[in-house]
């Protein structure tokens, strides 16, 4: 089956997920998008658990509504009826979430990611026909803590050899320590937190833009 | 189609099953199942829906599904129902097409009509009654706002909200297509028996 249109080397290699504390009003992921130096794509991914499906289609459709570096892809957690209605790119989802393979026929052209924490949940999205994989929290992050320690390295390593598809590491993962996670064979790494400072936004864009350079 | 003479929408809730309270209301003549469950993850909520949706099928009862109209699409199902906060229905029409229904709640005549122009095929108007299956945030509408909204729109409007069998015949002749509850078949000790009761009343009124 082919389940993967696009080559996973055709994936930005940097992923931004919104605060989790946006609102269509007021929240920096315009500003955030607004941001974005021309050359630097990037994957963003609207994660907004708190709002109701109305307010998240008028954040989505703002968001759609913001030039993207070519080569950029907006996606939103979850909601392909979202993501259909904002024109985005994809949608991205949480290990509980209905399969990529049950969503595909409604949205044929997206890009489906899985969150996945264990090699059994890799086993499960690569067989629902992902298109990429967000594996974390590879280190200590305070907004993970409640679900205990952190994956670490060696097993985003595992995970990363035991899959052909692109695996992101999430989760506590700055400048310093994202080469490690490159070294173990991630295609990408993702952040929440070290983006939310919008007066470092770029600098920070560009470190890691040259840690997950080929 | 939603049926013309007067019909009863079962709306599922976290007390039991969402596959077990459908199967038992449609044992009791529901004609229409609404699978509401906002805690429920995604695969959850699917895996519920298409069973859901194989029962309607056999007992010829429309399914309905809650705020994901992706979900609806992805299972099948006959439509949606939206509520204020969720997907506008003109946004919810384009990706559903002209076939499947949309439902909208409305707690007045402005949003019901604000509904009908949006292109909805019903509108659940309440709560009507008190009711103590959702948390309010205004007190009930009473009977006169259900009249007075009937008279101004022409789509089938479903009333909800301390739906019983005593008030159905009211409700019916207040300009109700059809009523939907939630605690009063869920929470029945014989959530079946409960269904197929307010089923004879609502065809009682009919005749």
């Amino acid at each position: 089956m082919e389940h993967n249109k696009l080559p996973g080397a055709s994936l930005p290699r940097l992923y931004l997920i919104s605060s989790g504390q946006e609102n269509p009003d007021n929240g920096i992921l315009l500003e955030q998008l607004t941001l974005l130096p021309h050359t630097l794509c990037c994957m963003v991914q609207i994660r907004e658990k708190q709002l109701n499906a109305k307010q998240l289609l008028t954040l989505a459709l703002k968001a759609r509504g913001c030039a993207l570096p070519d080569g950029s892809m907006l996606l939103v957690n979850e909601r392909v009826d979202i993501a259909l209605a904002a024109r985005l790119d994809g949608v991205h989802l949480p290990e509980s979430g209905c399969y990529p393979d049950k969503l595909r026929p409604i949205a044929p052209n997206m890009i489906f990611g899985c969150s996945v924490h264990s090699p059994e949940s890799l086993h499960i999205a690569e067989k629902s026909g992902a298109d990429y994989l967000l594996f974390g929290p590879v280190f200590d992050t305070p907004s993970k803590r409640k679900y205990g320690a952190p994956q670490g390295l060696e097993k985003l390593g595992q995970i990363c050899q035991s899959t052909t598809l692109p695996v992101f590491a999430l989760g506590g993962i700055t400048p310093e320590n994202g080469a490690l996670c490159m070294a173990e064979g991630a295609y990408g790494i993702a952040g929440l937190s070290i983006f939310q400072d919008t007066s470092q936004f770029v600098d920070t864009l560009e470190q890691f833009y040259r840690i997950v350079s080929p | 189609m939603i049926p013309s003479s007067p019909f009863l929408c079962v709306i599922t809730d976290e007390s039991l099953c969402p596959v077990t309270i459908a199967e038992l209301a449609l044992k009791g003549g529901a004609a229409m199942i609404q699978l509401r469950h906002k805690s429920a993850s995604g695969s959850q909520l699917f895996s519920w829906a298409v069973e859901i949706r194989n029962q309607c099928q056999k007992y010829r009862a429309l399914f309905i599904i809650n705020d994901r109209v992706d979900i609806a699409m992805a299972s099948k199902a006959d439509g949606v129902h939206l509520g204020q906060q969720d997907m506008p229905a003109t946004a919810a029409r384009k990706l559903l097409g002209k076939e499947r229904i949309i439902g909208v709640s409305a707690s007045s005549l402005e949003e019901a009509l604000q509904a009908e122009k949006e292109g909805a095929n019903y509108i659940g108007f309440g709560h009507i009654y008190p009711t103590f299956s959702k948390e309010k945030g205004f007190p009930p509408l009473g009977t006169e706002a259900l009249q007075k909204t009937a008279a101004f729109i022409s789509l089938p409007i479903i009333a909800i909200g301390g739906v019983s069998l005593e008030n159905t015949a009211t409700l019916i002749s207040c300009g109700a297509t059809g009523v939907a509850v939630i605690s009063a078949v869920s929470r029945a000790d014989d959530p079946s028996m409960a269904a197929s009761e307010l089923v004879a009343a609502l065809n009682r009124n009919h005749s």
